[in-house]
């Protein structure tokens, strides 16, 4: 695990952000645990947290974070929020269909969509640390 | 163009006594990224490129080449 402070509060933000998404899907597939609107404040909480988090550590390791974003962490960042944008786009196109099919409320899908959302870029950087492509 | 650069970064690293880590903080990115370099996995930008021959006093020409032409 990388010592520079900036990519660590990095990693455990995304990976906190994907436990309580995916938490929060498995809870409502199963329909056990809080409701959807504390899930949403949970992991809206969480993000926050680590936005703040970052906000602190960043003019405070100001080389540790011109390290954690280099140019090959920056080209990871921008993979994820591509995927996460066609994921998004893929899971609208979903929706769209169980909609109009009357399969699912527009407005529940409509709040699915948040997830997904925030939970993809963040996975599938997690998931070019695991492949030793970002930090 | 898909072509593998043939990179010598290691060689070079490992003559200058530092480790990835020293590089990586000298050049100011992570050591992962020294790290996917040598291991030819991250090809370099040209400005990053340039900062570390300048850094390792050799030209880029040193850390990096295009293999052979087969032809």
């Amino acid at each position: 695990m990388s010592v520079n402070p900036v990519s660590r509060a990095r990693l455990f933000g995304s990976a906190a952000i994907v436990i309580a998404t995916s938490a929060a899907i498995i809870a409502a597939f199963l329909s056990v645990g809080p409701s959807g609107l504390i899930w949403a404040a949970i992991i809206g909480s969480i993000a926050i947290g680590y936005a703040i988090l970052s906000f602190i550590l960043h003019p405070r390791y100001p080389d540790a974070a011109d390290a954690a974003w280099d140019e090959q962490n920056s080209q990871a960042h921008r993979d994820s929020i591509v995927f996460g944008y066609w994921a998004v786009l893929a899971m609208f196109l979903v929706f769209l269909t169980l909609s109009l099919t009357s399969r699912i409320d527009p407005a529940v899908a409509f709040y699915w969509l948040g997830p997904v959302l925030s939970a993809v870029p963040p996975a599938h950087y997690l998931f070019s640390i695991a492949r030793g492509r970002a930090e | 163009m898909n072509t593998k650069l043939i990179v010598h970064l290691r060689a070079h690293r490992k003559r200058a006594r530092l480790t990835q880590a020293e590089l990586a903080s000298a050049v100011g990115v992570s050591r992962k990224t020294i790290n996917t370099i040598e291991n030819g996995v991250f090809t370099p930008s040209t400005i990053l490129a340039l900062t570390l021959a300048e850094e390792l006093e050799c030209s880029v020409h040193d850390l990096f080449e295009l293999p052979n032409d087969p032809d």
